[in-house]
């Protein structure tokens, strides 16, 4: 009872501790900010009047963000278990069919072609696999952006909220590479010797991924998932180059309309606010899932 | 109950097995001692098709089972097996490893499942540990609710890779007495291990393998003082002394 009571307690220091430690940076912002507008001082009165503008611009980014970061777990997780998959290389299976030939064993040419097939196939899904994570991995995001807008806008001049769809394809694109690389990485340090266990107390290949492999290998992810998540709720701030009208552009605006600290001071917080709240709420997940007894642990208090 | 024709495996060019042949009677332990390498796991993984044989024939029952028409999930809910390194699900209870296969595989329900279980867990003297990770559990616990997790799909025969030598050697007795309860409740057991101890009063049987063969088969007391192949010998002189 007092166990749980000291959980409570702790719980609700940490979330003080949380909030304070938001208010803290935002103040030292305003602060920076206050000094470099210098005599003009912080317009607060601006602040107060158009934060509600800003905080709906943010809601363009969030939804960019959260459409993308989701059709991207999809994409990422197909080329994830796409890259773990074993595909031996066509050479190795004809020396293999060639040495069962010499000793006597082989299984007859359909056998062969079969079999060729099959992981000809594997190989080259798996080569396609490899190629995108590759490209998406070595070119800059900002540059994906204008190649998705530029394809789309010349291929659908007329397409209403182009700059939306295009920033959704972009960062769809963008993120599925990034995810993939999560997604292998948690596959593959779920031991085989799980797999094994798995099948051979009568599981299925699919039931040994979603009862044994799976439950362990989302729990690795989760924290690299929120850093992928976070990462490109901020590049989605990139997108005002293609004219989506989400909070850089607002601010942007409001720049030249002669609020520069203010917004700024703005964009700023909102960003801090989300994305700590985000990376505190994850850390919470991450005790709770945690397997008890497994990994090293922080120490509690 | 258990009988093998002529098993044949190639890892590539590797020719791992080169035509094993056995027959384990119900009730039977079969002890298989060999040097490392010398194909002992693979010819167990070829007997529940974690490991496919590409030549040969496995029967458990009478009825070949390494045929494209019986699933190997069948094949494996016939045959239970414990592993060298346990391979506890990590992320899962004690009785959640072993209620895992009965609930999804056999569609028991989760009290019925439970309650076996738990049975199985005070079998091997682990009733009061059911709710602990495997992670919190010594090799020897975490190995003994392995045998527990195989027993809850009541398996016909178990097989047993090693089950000891990942082991510290305090843990070793009591997941050999596990073991040894289980011969004498009547289990069909093929059994790899180095333990001569378990092996002399627990085997009906010992092959000896080398290199993919059986090169020799009998009952302990001859093969550990009377082996006839000289290979034999000089394997059982070195892990006797």
């Amino acid at each position: 009872m007092t166990r749980k009571l000291g959980y409570a307690r702790e719980r609700l220091v940490r979330s003080v501790e949380t909030i304070l430690a938001v208010l803290i940076i935002i103040g030292v912002v305003a602060f920076i900010y206050d000094v470099m507008a210098g005599s003009r001082g912080l317009d607060i009165g601006y602040i107060s009047a158009n934060w509600l503008r800003y905080v709906r611009a943010v809601e363009i980014n969030l939804s960019v963000t959260t459409i993308s970061f989701v059709l991207g777990m999809g994409i990422g997780f197909l080329v994830g278990w796409i890259r773990t998959v074993r595909a031996p290389p066509i050479q190795k299976i004809l020396q293999d069919f060639r040495q069962a030939e010499k000793q006597g064993r082989a299984r007859g040419k359909p056998a062969l072609v079969a079999t060729l097939i099959a992981s000809g196939l594997r190989h080259y899904v798996k080569r396609v696999a490899d190629a995108y994570v590759e490209a998406i991995r070595g070119t800059p995001l900002f540059v994906q952006i204008i190649f998705a807008y530029t394809v789309i806008t010349v291929s659908y001049p007329r397409l209403p909220g182009v700059e939306f769809f295009a920033g959704v394809v972009a960062l769809t694109i963008n993120t599925g590479g990034y995810q993939g690389e999560i997604y292998r990485a948690g596959l593959q340090t779920v031991h085989t010797g799980q797999v094994e266990a798995a099948r051979a107390i009568g599981l299925s290949r699919w039931g040994a991924m979603r009862f044994v492999v799976l439950p362990q290998a989302l729990r690795l992810v989760i924290p690299p998932l929120t850093n992928e998540y976070i990462g490109l709720l901020k590049a989605s701030a990139l997108l005002y180059y293609i004219s989506l009208l989400e909070i850089t552009f607002l601010s942007k605006q409001e720049n030249y309309l002669g609020h520069p600290f203010e917004s700024f001071a703005l964009i700023t917080g909102i960003f801090l606010l989300i994305t700590v709240t985000l990376s505190r709420l994850i850390q919470y997940f991450e005790v709770k899932y945690r397997i008890p007894g497994l990994g090293i642990q922080a120490a509690p208090g | 109950m258990i009988r093998t024709e002529g098993i044949h495996k190639f890892f590539g060019a590797l020719h791992v097995l080169r035509g094993i042949t056995l027959e384990v009677a119900r009730g039977d332990v079969l002890v298989i001692i060999g040097p490392s390498g010398s194909g002992k796991s693979t010819f167990l993984r070829c007997i529940n098709l974690l490991v496919r044989p590409d030549e040969g024939r496995v029967f458990i029952d009478g009825v070949q089972v390494n045929r494209p028409e019986i699933s190997p999930e069948w094949v494996r809910e016939q045959v239970g097996m414990v592993f060298q390194s346990f391979n506890l699900f990590t992320h899962l209870t004690a009785l959640q490893n072993v209620t895992l296969a009965p609930i999804r595989v056999k569609k028991l329900s989760k009290d019925k499942a439970e309650a076996k279980a738990r049975e199985l867990l005070a079998r091997v003297g682990l009733a009061e540990k059911a709710e602990a990770y495997p992670a919190q559990l010594s090799g020897g616990q975490q190995q003994r609710v392995a045998i527990a997790r195989a027993l809850a799909m009541d398996p016909k025969a178990m097989l047993f890779d090693e089950p000891t030598s990942a082991l510290d050697p305090e843990y070793i007795r009591e997941v050999l007495d596990v073991m040894t309860n289980l011969a004498r409740d009547g289990m069909t057991m093929i059994v790899v291990t180095h333990e001569m101890g378990f092996a002399s009063s627990v085997a009906s049987r010992i092959v000896f393998m080398d290199a993919g063969l059986i090169l020799e088969e009998g009952p302990p007391a001859e093969i550990f003082e009377h082996p006839r192949n000289e290979r034999t010998r000089a394997f059982v002189s070195k892990i006797l002394r």
